[in-house]
């Protein structure tokens, strides 16, 4: 018997996908995609260890997993991996990582669909 | 201005004196907190750290001045050689100080360097950034 939950969270992916998103390129060396990723924060709160709580603010893009290919093989994301994402004029330069022990990244969805990656702003490039 | 600043400056100017294997534009700063985005090129930031007093004679005492020099850059490929690149200048620096006094500060004499950490592993695997922080302690005696 169909999972309706799976197919119902399946669909709405694929409408935040359709109506929700802006294409990015996702960088891994010289190997490119363009993806549609949705824009989303994350708000990270690291103990560093002298007793004090850092605050940090991730940008994640939310790509389709199935998106997600380079060179022609499916992926996941690593870290150094970087998103170009351009607005009017200027190229926003983001890279993958978290802070201290947290995933880079980590599935969206319950069902494997969605990927949330987790990014830091590292250059603006001016057109 | 303090005297810590003062020895502070003195080895910005150092270093930036220095004939090194890079070129390096070395800042005197009292809160070194920077975005990614400005580690692209590299760093070198000179912070005034500790003082420690104890008595030298009967009329004056010896003043242990600890300078940190953080050496930073975000990398890109992290891999041996863009890091061996940068550890080579870390040494360069600490070898340019040991057994003597600061020019624009003569009074300042070389004392010890540390240098802890080595690397940051966690800004090199977190960041994907070089940090290495020398330690220079100074003595001064009045």
């Amino acid at each position: 018997m169909a999972d309706i939950l799976e197919q119902a969270s399946n669909w709405l992916e694929d409408q935040r996908t359709e109506h929700a998103t802006r294409t990015v390129t996702y960088e891994r060396g010289a190997s490119t995609v363009a993806v549609s990723a949705g824009i989303g924060r994350t708000i990270f709160e690291v103990d560093n260890g002298f007793g004090i709580v850092e605050r940090t603010e991730s940008r994640d893009f939310l790509v389709l997993a199935a998106d997600l290919v380079l060179a022609g093989s499916p992926v996941l994301p690593e870290r150094g991996d970087r998103v170009r994402e351009i607005q009017v004029a200027t190229t926003f330069v983001y890279e993958v990582m978290a802070p201290g022990k947290e995933p880079h990244w980590r599935y969206s969805d319950p069902y494997r669909k969605t990927l949330r990656i987790h990014t830091k702003h590292v250059s603006t490039e001016t057109t | 201005m303090a005297v810590i600043t003062d020895i502070a400056d003195a080895v910005a100017a150092e270093i930036n004196a220095g004939s090194f294997s890079q070129p390096i534009d070395a800042k005197r700063e009292y809160l070194p907190v920077f975005e990614l985005e400005d580690m692209q090129s590299l760093r070198v930031t000179v912070v005034p750290k500790s003082l420690t007093t104890l008595p030298g004679g009967r009329a004056h005492n010896q003043h242990d001045f600890a300078i940190d020099v953080a050496v930073q850059q975000k990398l890109q490929t992290t891999d041996n050689a863009e890091i061996d690149d940068l550890l080579t200048l870390v040494d360069e620096i600490a070898d340019h100080f040991r057994f003597k006094r600061l020019s624009s500060f003569p009074n300042a004499m070389w004392l010890k360097t540390e240098n802890e950490p080595v690397y940051a592993q966690e800004h090199l695997q977190e960041l994907r950034q070089f940090t290495s922080i020398l330690t220079f302690t100074f003595r001064v005696m009045r």
